[in-house]
């Protein structure tokens, strides 16, 4: 159980934030799945997502690019990939839908959001994973800005440090917004990472950055 | 992971990439703190650190002794050769709709201890399954953590494995919707005794007319479910929502 469920920030910064993950159940119907979930490839790649990798190869942001992910589906295959629109996520999900491949698919997002889409497209939801916060030594977390954006990785993979290092060089105008997403994307191997969503939080220190430097002027 | 010290330039490219801060500079050349490292292989990954001098290697024998949880438990990529079962935990709610892992009535809890940021320690870990143990929940199978276990039904873990640090471990179990009192409040309890943090996580499956049951009781609870969740659309099949019968259960896969 996962940190695609647990991506944090404000309503507001979850707003346009969606995780698509499409799954082959180990012996349940993994087997011929290989090439139903190469259509969803297809069809994710068609309507643009934000993000797409798989373990096997890492991102598109990593230089990786949809051949290369779809040639690594292995036997028991899964597609990952991020959204930064709700219309493109209910694309998706309503082509995926009239394809009826039979594969387990899962949304993270906005819960009422994904609620209404469903209604929207005739489709009744099974099951839901809740997210109940995080317990224990929270002291010891880094800023709430940093976790909107370690949080995005599913494995953890995208460190701290990382991060505070990009907001440093946002704030010092070495990288823009966009470049800081970028490189922090690189660790996150599956695709989840949403880089859009990590620019808007890299924005806020450019934007404190510019206001600092005018207040000197 | 180690670094090949003649083959190091010094430049410190991955240093910020660590997520446990176990790479340093130290006289023009890159070192890893071995107690600190995760072993996630970010360091020696061609595509995340792109090191000039590919001077990261995988520590010789690593997977012959029980730092190799370190690796399981810590780099996606990996398949389990310890526990014999890949990944982190099961697929959770991303195929609940064909496994029924978690059907009407019940309820799939899981404590991802050690995420964010803060990584653990198997004790620590140990701490949430013995708690969890003394309300008799019988730990998910298809988890590799389980497998680490020295006795299931005390929550111990083995000894060797005690001491190793991990990115994160997933307890994992399913339970009767009627344990869910006294789960949270265990959950609640042993959290205040934690050296680190977890990230807790409630599966339940959506009524006919659309409701979830375990609403009323998280608010009676104190525990407002966060506004972004995972919900499994039900376009599997074969599809499952009420369970039949005591079934022997069938290891899923990767986590994500």
């Amino acid at each position: 159980m996962t940190h695609s469920l647990h991506r944090r920030g404000t309503a507001e910064s979850l707003k346009n934030d969606y995780v698509l993950l499409v799954t082959a159940a180990a012996d349940v119907n993994h087997v011929g799945s290989k090439e139903k979930l190469r259509k969803v490839l297809e069809v994710v790649w068609d309507i643009g997502p934000s993000n797409i990798g798989s373990y096997d190869t890492g991102t598109v942001y990593a230089g990786v690019n949809i051949e290369e992910i779809k040639a690594a589906l292995n036997e028991i295959p899964r597609v990952r990939c991020a959204f930064s629109s709700r219309e493109k996520i209910k694309e998706v999900i309503r082509r995926i839908k009239e394809l009826d491949l039979g594969m387990s698919v899962t949304v993270q997002g906005p819960t009422e959001d994904i609620l209404e889409m469903s209604r929207e497209l005739g489709i009744k939801p099974h099951s839901v994973n809740l997210s109940l916060d995080i317990w224990g030594k929270t002291g010891d977390l880094p800023s709430d800005d940093v976790l909107e954006v370690v949080t995005q990785c599913g494995h953890g993979l995208i460190s701290r440090y990382l991060v505070e290092k990009a907001i440093a060089e946002v704030k010092a105008g070495k990288k823009t917004p966009r470049q800081a997403a970028e490189m922090v994307a690189h660790p996150c191997v599956c695709g989840i990472y949403n880089p859009d969503r990590a620019e808007e939080v890299f924005k806020r220190y450019a934007l404190a950055s510019a206001e600092a430097a005018a207040t000197k002027e | 992971m180690l670094v090949d010290q003649e083959k190091c330039s010094g430049c410190g490219i991955c240093v910020p990439y660590c997520p446990a801060q176990a790479i340093s500079i130290v006289n023009k050349k890159a070192i890893i703190d071995r107690d600190a490292c995760l072993e996630c292989g970010n360091c020696i990954r061609s595509l995340v650190v792109r090191c000039p001098k590919g001077a990261f290697y995988e520590e010789p024998g690593l997977y012959e002794g029980p730092r190799a949880i370190r690796r399981f438990f810590s780099d996606p990529s990996t398949s389990h050769k310890v526990t014999k079962i890949p990944g982190r935990g099961t697929e959770e709610v991303k195929t609940n709709d064909v496994t029924g892992r978690v059907c009407r009535g019940e309820i799939g809890i899981a404590l991802e201890v050690g995420r964010p940021c803060l990584g653990t320690t198997m004790t620590e870990v140990e701490k949430c399954t013995m708690a969890l143990a003394e309300l008799g929940i019988e730990f998910e199978e298809c988890n590799p953590l389980t497998h680490l276990m020295e006795d299931r039904k005390k929550g111990t873990i083995q000894k060797q494995y005690k001491e190793e640090k991990l990115v994160s471990a997933i307890i994992e179990f399913a339970a009767d919707f009627k344990m869910l009192v006294p789960i949270m409040q265990r959950v609640k309890k042993v959290a205040q005794e934690l050296d680190t943090v977890f990230s807790l996580d409630l599966i339940c499956c959506y009524e006919d007319d659309g409701s979830l049951p375990v609403l009323p009781v998280l608010e009676e609870l104190g525990m407002k479910p966060r506004v972004n969740s995972k919900v499994n659309l039900g376009l599997g099949r074969p599809f499952k929502i009420y369970r039949e019968k005591k079934e022997e259960k069938v290891c899923d896969t990767f986590t994500a």
